[in-house]
């Protein structure tokens, strides 16, 4: 007899929206544990609001959504960020009139009890992102566009979650931060960790990801590998992301 | 000249404590609970209540900011959550909140009765002259201690607990903070019932001198709008204890050199003149007085 290993997400017929209007329609979609995901597709396909489907703070929604095997979609947000998934947001949304060090507690919330986890994945943030160590005690309005998205990352890995969902970490960011950036998710990646990226850039999927969707109008349209994005280049562009 | 600026300071420590009771609520609901002076009111009226039944003043005034925390959650749970959950970004809590008010107000006239009941007088029967130039009662002077105790007891908590950076996270974006594991119902909930409690106090402090009346919650509860207002406690709920004792000066000031009455007209030109001068208030992030607010963490 075989035990099946759930996926860190798994997600069939997810219809949501605001509203008496639909946003996303029947969605179907898997991450495997360990597995980095991307969502591709132009502005206004619904990838955002999947993301937020997913962590509950979009109340309308029908469908299943299991992480890691717990079905989510009557859960609310808090109960959700608790281990389940956590969200790097897009324009990362830090507790700005916090400090760096402050931003990451707060996301590891939940562990605040187990001293010696709370402190290893402090530690594995640092390790991560260096930079970050010797910002603890500033406030994270303080720091640049790249320096926020390693708060917003590090603050996600704090929950020490099933799933990690980046909603276009790329965006605003200088080409240096990007690729700070992208090196960090690959690392992340390395390290075992369940990922699903929403983007718009095509390169940043490619590098980081293992299996590709693209959306658009609210709907999955396609599912490829980024070797097959990367030969299709200029016309997956043309075609789906204009 | 002396005597008008003590008594000033001590009514505005009151009327401080009410504005940063508002001012909480509003730093992580974005919502004003015009409730706020009622609540006051009920801890009065329980603790005279008890008293008069004969239990301790000590005894009254514990069940009485628990009644007070009590109806704060309440308010909360009844006149808020269901109006925010039904549109977070509207403004129907201003008229639940008023409702709300309004049914507490009139609960306790119904029980109580319309006229003023004795309040225990705590430490007004004992004075404290400063030389020959003014003089305080001693519920003046705990007043004012009880009120700087408050104001630094929330900032030490705001600042520097776990549970005071939840509240700040919650401020600034609920959305975030319960995407990160907090309860936000909870945090607000807490935060109600802390308001609850400092306006009890604000009632314990005043109890003594305006004895124990139904329509209390009325007049305090739009001073400590006015000192909210003033002070800029929408943004830092601390300003509101500055703005009240702003507020208190002006008002006996007002009957020391105009008239007898007309401390019941002259916080409204404050009011006024100051919003013209600084809408979000003086002590605000854009205020003249912005340099006196206290230094944020971490800079």
């Amino acid at each position: 007899m075989s035990t099946t290993v759930p996926h860190a997400l798994d997600i069939s017929g997810l219809s949501a929206g605001y509203g008496r209007f639909d946003v996303i329609r029947d969605i179907a979609l898997k991450v495997g544990t360990g597995e980095a995901v991307g969502l591709l597709g132009p502005n206004g396909a619904g990838k955002t609001t999947v993301l937020r489907s997913i962590m509950g703070l979009i109340r309308q929604r029908r469908g299943s959504i299991q992480v890691a095997g717990t079905d989510v979609v009557a859960m609310p947000p808090f109960r959700i960020a608790r281990g389940l998934a956590a969200l790097a947001p897009e324009g990362r949304r830090l507790f700005v009139d916090q400090t760096v060090e402050d931003n990451l507690i707060l996301g590891g919330l939940h562990l605040r009890h187990d001293t010696a986890r709370h402190e290893a994945l402090l530690a594995s943030v640092y390790e991560l992102f260096p930079v970050l160590k010797g910002y603890r005690k500033r406030l994270s309005s303080y720091l640049s566009g790249g320096e926020q998205q390693m708060v917003a990352i590090g603050r996600m890995l704090m929950s020490d979650p099933e799933i990690m969902l980046l909603d276009e970490p790329s965006v605003a960011l200088s080409p240096v931060a990007v690729d700070i950036v992208v090196k960090a998710l690959i690392e992340l990646r390395r390290r075992g960790a369940s990922l699903l990226l929403v983007e718009q850039r095509i390169d940043v999927a490619i590098r980081v990801c293992d299996r590709l969707y693209v959306m658009t109008h609210g709907e999955i349209v396609d599912e490829m590998t980024p070797e097959a994005a990367r030969g299709a280049g200029m016309s997956l562009i043309d075609k789906y992301l204009g | 000249m002396l005597q008008f600026l003590a008594s000033g300071i001590a009514i505005g420590c009151v009327y401080g404590m009410i504005g940063m009771a508002l001012a909480i609520t509003f730093y992580v609901t974005r919502i004003i609970n015009f409730a706020q002076g009622q609540l006051m009111m009920v801890t009065v009226m329980v603790t005279a209540e008890l008293v008069g039944q004969g239990y301790s003043p000590w005894v009254g005034v514990a069940a009485g900011l628990a009644a007070s925390a009590v109806v704060g959650v309440l308010s909360y749970l009844i006149a808020v959550r269901p109006i925010l959950a039904f549109n977070r970004f509207g403004f129907g809590w201003l008229v639940s909140t008023l409702g709300f008010a309004a049914i507490v107000e009139n609960a306790a006239a119904y029980f109580w009765g319309p006229t003023s009941i004795p309040f225990p007088t705590i430490l007004n029967s004992t004075s404290v002259h400063f030389g020959d130039a003014a003089v305080l009662t001693g519920q003046q002077i705990l007043a004012i201690v009880v009120a700087l105790l408050a104001g630094v007891a929330f900032e030490l908590v705001r600042r520097h607990t776990l549970f005071g950076k939840i509240g700040m996270a919650t401020a600034a974006d609920p959305e975030m903070a319960s995407a990160f594991g907090i309860n936000t119902k909870t945090v607000a909930m807490v935060a109600f019932a802390a308001s609850a409690l400092l306006a009890g106090l604000a009632g314990v402090m005043i109890g003594p001198s305006t004895f124990a009346n139904p329509y209390l919650g009325d007049t305090f509860g739009t001073y400590g709008f006015i000192a909210m207002m003033i002070g800029g406690g929408t943004e830092r709920p601390i300003t509101a204890l500055y703005g009240g004792i702003l507020l208190g000066i002006s008002a006996e000031g007002a009957n020391a050199f105009v008239n007898s009455r007309a401390s019941d007209w002259f916080p409204f030109l404050v009011l006024a003149l100051i919003l013209v001068v600084s809408p979000r208030g003086l002590f605000s992030s854009t205020g003249p007085l912005a340099r006196l607010r206290p230094v944020r963490a971490g800079r």
